[in-house]
């Protein structure tokens, strides 16, 4: 019988990567990748639209509010307040789960809808039971390290 | 255009199966057919398959094609899948609904499918991050349960529902589940056994929340003209609305307590088919959790906006209330295997108008009944009315 021998592992592509669009060049290309290169230089940004001064989020290559190209790239205020939060604790995804449980929240920042945002996001650093709707928080930008040397980043809340 | 019926309704159990992704298409088509003696399967000219993401759970994609081979179906007229996430059957019901209707395809069948549990529950679990937005919202780990808990809580805040209310949900649907042979839980709960069940997102608790679950369950829509041959107790399809306000990501959803895409879905829907709620007999609606019930009953204009915790404390939505709800046990009782679900729903409602169901759960005398799904984080809202009398005339829009 003919025998066809595998490797001894299977090396998969991390599918289940929720970062992995943060690479300037190559097939992960994205046409946004300034919301990446901000966030690495500590800045929470989306883009606006210059011609219809709505500020969109997630930020894109185009207005979905009026279709232009003319957009400009926008740092989201640093203090809002928190809208609504939970818990994540069971039945977390892949990858998110290493930090698990946590405080997922939704805050608003700035004038939403039409010059403000209404984001989700981790708060690392307070309990279930230490927050109340409307408290004020911030927004920070924390680095993901790994898996190996790679270095990125993304953002949470911090109550202030 | 022409009226369309459903006249014919299989079902597998659904639950944690033993069951490949294909057993439970052939089970749910054997079903199907063994329920329409009288139908050659040779005349089914068009297969609607609805499948959320058997590309990730079971790795097999263009499983329209896969469906027709498992279940020996030379469709010729249209061959397609749909996925709306948890209103993947529904769409495919309604799909299948427009083009009989409009003279393109004679006998449809609609097929619903999701297997949901793997080895490997974790990355079960992750697969339902990407049904909100995976780049912006899935690092933060938005998945349902938070989002609808941070939706309970916003409705706590705006409208003074209670943790008791949301409990309340969960009793009703389980005392029609523990009634319902192929629900995957059977059993009665109280109050108290919701609220001292595990946490899992505040304030919802396990037990306000449905599950991951395998099952399939199909229809077949024929022409009034075939529909004649085929049975004496054909189920009317009154017809259909979908209804999304560009909102996927969260910045996009305003207020999370208003679900106006299901509130202008309604509209559309009772302008579409002429029906207001007091016409309503039984809705099977989309209670992936307690609270989504509740905002159900407000948007579907059941009871005024914000008291849909009023609604169920006074037990209105039970079988003898003003309108029952969830007879069937709903997605807290059956599961919710997304693609399934909607198709399920339709089962249900071929069952109570034929008086197929246990007499405990049986909405007696209903002439028309509604079916409801939302998808995702109740971005995108369908609703589908069926009636027992044939329509006057069929209507697509206003």
């Amino acid at each position: 019988m003919r025998t066809i021998k595998l490797p001894d592992s299977i090396e998969l592509p991390t599918i289940l990567d929720p970062w992995d669009q943060q690479e300037p060049s190559g097939p992960d290309a994205t046409g946004i990748y300034d919301f990446y290169k901000n966030l690495a230089k500590g800045e929470l940004t989306t883009t606006k639209c210059k011609d219809c001064g709505k500020m969109n989020f997630p930020p894109g290559i185009i207005c979905p509010n009026c279709l232009s190209d003319n957009l400009e790239w926008v740092r989201i205020p640093e203090t809002g307040e928190l809208y609504a939060f939970s818990v994540m604790a069971l039945g977390v995804p892949m990858i998110i789960d290493t930090y698990a449980p946590f405080v997922v929240a939704i805050a608003r920042f700035g004038e939403y809808p039409d010059d403000g945002v209404q984001i989700s996001g981790i708060i690392f650093d307070s309990k279930y039971e230490e927050l109340k709707i409307g408290d004020k928080v911030k927004w920070e930008v924390v680095e993901i390290q790994g898996p190996g040397e790679k270095k990125r980043y993304w953002y949470c809340f911090r109550k202030i | 255009m022409r009226n369309v019926a459903i006249v014919a309704a299989g079902i597998t159990k659904f639950g944690v199966r033993e069951a490949s992704w294909k057993d439970l298409v052939q089970e749910a088509g054997k079903a199907v057919f063994d329920d329409c003696p009288n139908l050659d399967k040779k005349e089914v000219d068009s297969l609607f398959v609805g499948a959320s993401q058997p590309e990730r759970w079971v790795y097999q994609t263009h499983v329209a094609p896969l469906v027709a081979e498992l279940l020996g179906i030379d469709a010729r007229r249209v061959i397609s899948r749909t996925e709306v996430a948890c209103a993947s059957g529904q769409a495919a019901i309604r799909y299948a609904w427009l083009s009989i209707a409009t003279g393109l395809s004679d006998v449809a069948l609609v097929l619903g499918v999701e297997k949901m549990t793997t080895k490997f529950m974790n990355l079960s679990q992750t697969c339902m991050v990407n049904v909100g937005n995976r780049e912006f919202d899935g690092p933060n780990g938005f998945t349902a349960p938070p989002f609808f808990a941070m939706v309970a809580q916003r409705h706590m805040l705006n409208y003074g529902t209670t943790k008791e209310q949301l409990a309340m949900i969960r009793v009703k649907n389980a005392k029609y589940g523990s009634l319902n042979p192929y629900a995957q839980f059977q059993k009665e709960v109280t109050v108290e056994k919701v609220l001292g069940s595990r946490m899992i997102s505040p304030p919802l608790t396990l037990l306000d929340c449905s599950a991951m679950t395998d099952g399939a369950a199909a229809v077949i829509l024929v022409s009034e003209e075939r529909a004649k041959d085929l049975t004496d107790t054909p189920v009317w399809v009154l017809g259909g609305v979908q209804s999304v306000l560009h909102s996927h990501t969260v910045n996009q959803m305003g207020e999370l307590s208003e679900w106006l895409g299901l509130r202008r879905a309604a509209q559309e829907f009772y302008s579409l088919t002429k029906l207001e709620p007091e016409k309503i007999d039984f809705a099977e609606v989309h209670d992936c959790f307690t609270i989504s019930e509740i905002i159900e009953y407000e948007e579907l204009g059941f009871c005024k906006k914000g008291e849909g915790g009023k609604f169920i404390e006074e037990g209105q939505s039970y079988i003898g209330g003003k309108i029952a709800v969830n007879p069937g046990g709903g997605l807290l009782s059956n599961g919710h295997p997304l693609g399934a679900t909607g198709v399920r729903q339709a089962w249900e409602v071929v069952m109570q108008f034929r008086g197929e169901v246990p007499k405990e759960r049986y909405v007696g005398g209903a002439k028309i009944a509604i079916t409801h799904n939302l998808s995702g984080m109740a971005q995108l809202h369908h609703i589908m009315g069926y009636s027992i009398e044939k329509p006057k005339e069929v209507r697509f829009g206003r």
